[in-house]
């Protein structure tokens, strides 16, 4: 049905909007209308896309090593305090006058074994960073792939990267591949964006929810990729849907569907079932079915139309503010 | 080293920004404190707070390498210590910095031997400091915000977290930090010299699943650690229990759902001011109290 890759990215920048509940709908639809796809849990740090689709064990599971972690050797250590003072991230702690690193924030970046005039800093290195896991056909006949980081660890961003080139390579060539981003408009989104066409942005209509739209739909301009709005909950504060309208008005973003706050939702989750499947006439199922049918069945047909119409007239610029050295030469 | 209590999570939209404010504005009203909030690529604290705009900004600056090409022997050390690949080098070429990908890690200042890499800085973030009063509450907000397009979170949570310990400490104040979504080590430097650590969960298997990523880091560093659950009644709590039973947490608590909490949320007033004699204002005083030994200092 697609002639090429396809990448749509569900993002929100505030947490716990909806975008998992969005994504595993419109996969559930897509799916229905016979694309080609794969599904892609890119939230390393909070992966819940599985649990929302009731996959409870994987076919593969690979463990990711990303970087290294220093670690001081205690007899040699003269406890000067050169490597706390180094590091750049704080996580060299001081406990009764002797020193450790915190693995839960060291990054492994060297500094402080340059600087130690003991040599007293080792590293561990092949660390296992966290899990790229695969189900090759959830019950809803698409493959799943999702990454998870190891708590503690840094750069989620590299593994989302890997999750998303593990999915394409799934994949293999033309066709759907769904992201589900994380909160946020850190590496992880950023990688999650990098190379995406379409982008269903999920929103609230709280002034919260509403201020981070604004950060993520910013990013997607920076990236050119073509937006879409879902607003969820709306009817938890209707007088906020206006200011919303206003600004997707603004700034040329399609409102795609309106979905209405429904306890249907979390206790769908409690029972590991999509809500569509779980409770299909509950009010938040038709309205979700609504939204990923107008995506599956007349976006996603005309992409290439679609993307022409909303892509942003200019990207968003990315200015890095680098200042002039102040200290020396 | 003044009283530190930080507010997490895991999962995003848990309650983390709603719990902490609220547990703000109580601890204001009894004396002046610090509320940090180190969600800065999401920055909302200020909202639920009713505050219309941000206050002081002072800029974070992180190292920034810049090159002196005419010491550059074109050697490569510093590319080859560049763990986050933001030094790019092609065969014969001088060294080129990618801003985005650098993290100011300082490897590659110190790997030069030829003292071609001089030390320069780039703004990666901001940090605002406003005075909140709400009604008979006061205390000063501190909230740092991710610069558009950058992708490195640690180094500034790092920033804005030791500047609001420093002034905690000048001030002797205590010092309330709210985090960011997330289990990577930007949520542990937010949480890190914490005297206590909430964790805000929500009764589905999603905050479930996030919840016990957070207990391993706070187990592994032996932290004291609380659970609340937020929005009970909405789903099944019993594993959520469970589990912070497994994980030796000191105190499980649940705060309802309400229709309150939704309004105040939206209205920007903490719940605890909206409604007080609520049942969702009532468990999260029962809390404050709870905690007050460990924070009132």
């Amino acid at each position: 049905m697609l002639d090429s890759k396809v990448e749509l990215v569900v993002a929100s920048g505030k947490g716990g909007v909806g975008k998992s509940t969005v994504t595993s709908s419109l996969a559930i639809v897509a799916a229905e209308h016979g694309y080609k796809m794969v599904a892609a849990d890119a939230d390393a740090e909070a992966p819940n896309l599985h649990i929302v689709l009731g996959v409870a064990s994987w076919d593969r599971e690979e463990p990711y090593y990303e970087g290294r972690v220093a670690y001081i050797l205690e007899d040699k250590c003269t406890n000067c305090g050169v490597c706390a003072e180094v590091c750049p991230l704080g996580a060299v702690e001081e406990k009764g006058g002797k020193y450790w690193i915190n693995p839960f924030i060291c990054e492994g970046c060297i500094t402080c074994s340059i600087n130690c005039p003991e040599h007293a800093i080792r590293y561990k290195h092949r660390v296992q960073a966290g899990w790229i896991r695969l189900r090759e056909k959830t019950k809803y006949g698409f493959p799943l792939v999702s990454g998870e980081i190891t708590p503690g660890r840094p750069n989620s961003g590299k593994l989302v990267t890997e999750v998303k080139n593990y999915a394409s390579k799934v994949l293999g060539g033309e066709g759907l591949l769904l992201v589900d981003a994380a909160a946020g408009i850190g590496c992880q989104v950023i990688s999650s964006l990098t190379g995406a066409h379409l982008a269903v942005l999920v929103t609230e209509p709280t002034p919260a929810g509403f201020s981070d739209l604004q950060r993520i739909h910013r990013l997607t301009k920076h990236f050119m990729i073509a937006p879409m709005l879902v607003i969820n909950k709306y009817d938890i504060n209707e007088e906020f849907i206006e200011t919303i309208e206003e600004y997707a008005r603004a700034e040329n973003i399609p409102i795609v569907g309106r979905i209405p706050y429904d306890p249907a939702v979390p206790k769908s989750m409690a029972k590991g079932v999509p809500v569509m499947e779980a409770y299909p006439s509950s009010p938040a199922s038709k309205a979700l079915k609504e939204v990923s049918e107008k995506i599956a069945g007349e976006i996603l047909p005309k992409w290439r139309e679609f993307r022409s119409k909303y892509k942003p007239r200019k990207p968003e610029p990315y200015i890095p503010l680098i200042l002039h050295d102040t200290s020396r030469g | 080293m003044p009283p530190l209590v930080s507010f997490t999570g895991g999962k995003g939209g848990t309650g983390k920004s709603f719990i902490a404010t609220n547990i703000a504005y109580l601890l204001g009203l009894e004396r002046r404190h610090l509320l940090a909030d180190l969600d800065v690529e999401a920055p909302n604290d200020h909202i639920l707070l009713g505050v219309k705009e941000l206050g002081e900004k002072e800029p974070v600056p992180i190292f920034f390498p810049r090159i002196d090409y005419s010491k550059c022997t074109l050697c490569g050390a510093c590319a080859k210590v560049c763990d986050t690949g933001a030094i790019i080098m092609s065969k014969n070429r001088p060294p080129i910095v990618m801003p985005r990908l650098c993290s100011g890690c300082k490897a590659c200042l110190y790997a030069c031997v030829y003292d071609a890499i001089k030390p320069g800085a780039r703004i990666i973030g901001f940090m605002h400091t406003t005075p909140v009063t709400i009604g008979e509450s006061a205390f000063t907000l501190i909230t740092g915000v991710l610069h558009q397009g950058e992708e490195h979170t640690a180094p500034l949570v790092h920033g804005v977290k030791s500047r609001a310990l420093r002034r905690a400490r000048e001030d002797s104040v205590p010092l309330l930090v709210d985090t960011g979504a997330g289990t990577g080590n930007s949520i542990s430097i937010a949480i890190q010299y914490s005297d206590l650590v909430v964790a805000v969960t929500e009764p589905t298997p999603l905050g479930l699943h996030d919840l016990r990523a957070i207990l391993e880091i706070t187990r592994g560093l032996g932290m004291r650690t609380w659970v609340v659950l937020n929005r009970a009644g909405i789903g099944d709590s019993d594993p959520h229990r469970r589990l912070a039973r497994e994980y030796g947490v000191e105190h499980y608590h649940e705060v309802p759902y309400a229709k309150e909490a939704v309004e105040a949320y939206v209205k920007g007033v903490p719940v605890v001011a909206y409604a007080p004699n609520s049942r969702v204002a009532e468990k999260i005083r029962e809390l404050y109290d709870l905690m007050r030994p460990i924070i009132a200092g």
